[in-house]
């Protein structure tokens, strides 16, 4: 398997009270544990399970996936800009892998 | 290795509830509300996972293609009228599959003042079939809204 890679598109600068969009996504194959190899074995379950954004270390937005999420999950949320600070992106996978990915938010 | 986590939600698995706690139904119309294809029976499939009574509510806003060629990245948007204050606000949205072999989709959790009701994705849908989306308000209230999807290909294989 790839090694999974996250990407983010945020904008650059947004002024204070703004909703603004984040694009996220995330290259994983989604392995939904419910398909066979040639031998008719059950290939294991592998799905990124969670996706979680903090800013500036409070939990403002999350996402439960389950096995019917499209293989390289892509997800489109909006944030309300409050103060400028970190933004950090989180994905976990089945079996406990974690990938994440941070971001300086420059609010005016 | 087990194919599924404990507390996942098959067909199976809940007809077999249904089975269980429908006593002196014929089996035939226990198949009926798993397959959401009237409101009546979407609105039995979510009593029997939340056990509460869903409203559909066109405050509740689910989009996606009518039709769609394959079944392994069917795009959805999904945007609740919601003023996200502290007093009225969206907890989270939950989005299910009726007609797949697992019918919970993916869940959405928006905090009030810091995140909008509003998201995209890309879900796999395994045949043809009313995809429903089920919001949990603050007050407990729970919104749905549902949107008939074709695919020609199965996305769950």
């Amino acid at each position: 398997m790839l090694t999974p890679t996250p990407r983010v598109q945020v904008p650059g600068a947004v002024t204070k009270g703004e909703i603004f969009q984040i694009k996220s996504l995330i290259t994983h194959q989604m392995e939904t544990g419910l398909r066979h190899d040639s031998e008719d074995n059950i290939i294991p379950r592998k799905i990124i399970n969670k996706f979680i954004c903090r800013y500036n270390d409070v939990v403002v937005f999350g996402v439960d996936l389950h096995e019917a999420v499209a293989a390289n999950p892509y997800i489109e949320f909006y944030l309300r800009a409050t103060e400028s600070g970190r933004l950090e992106f989180i994905w976990e996978e089945d079996g406990g892998g974690i990938y994440s990915l941070a971001h300086h938010l420059v609010v005016s | 290795m087990e194919e599924t986590k404990a507390g996942d939600l098959t067909r199976r698995g809940l007809l077999t509830a249904a089975v269980a706690g429908g006593t002196g139904l014929a089996s035939t119309t226990l198949i009926l509300p798993l397959s959401a294809s009237k409101s009546d029976d979407a609105v039995e499939l979510i009593k029997q996972l939340t056990e509460k009574t869903p409203t559909e509510s066109n405050r509740v806003h689910l989009s996606m293609p009518r039709v769609f060629p394959n079944g392994y990245t069917v795009p959805l948007t999904l945007e609740i009228d919601s003023p996200m204050t502290e007093g009225d606000h969206v907890r989270k949205v939950r989005v299910l599959a009726p007609r797949n072999p697992l019918i919970e989709v993916v869940t959405f959790h928006f905090v009030s003042q810091r995140s909008e009701p509003h998201v995209s994705t890309r879900i796999r849908l395994a045949e043809p079939q009313y995809v429903l989306a089920l919001a949990e308000m603050n007050d407990g209230a729970l919104l749905m809204a549902k949107t008939w999807v074709e695919v020609a290909t199965n996305g769950c294989k």
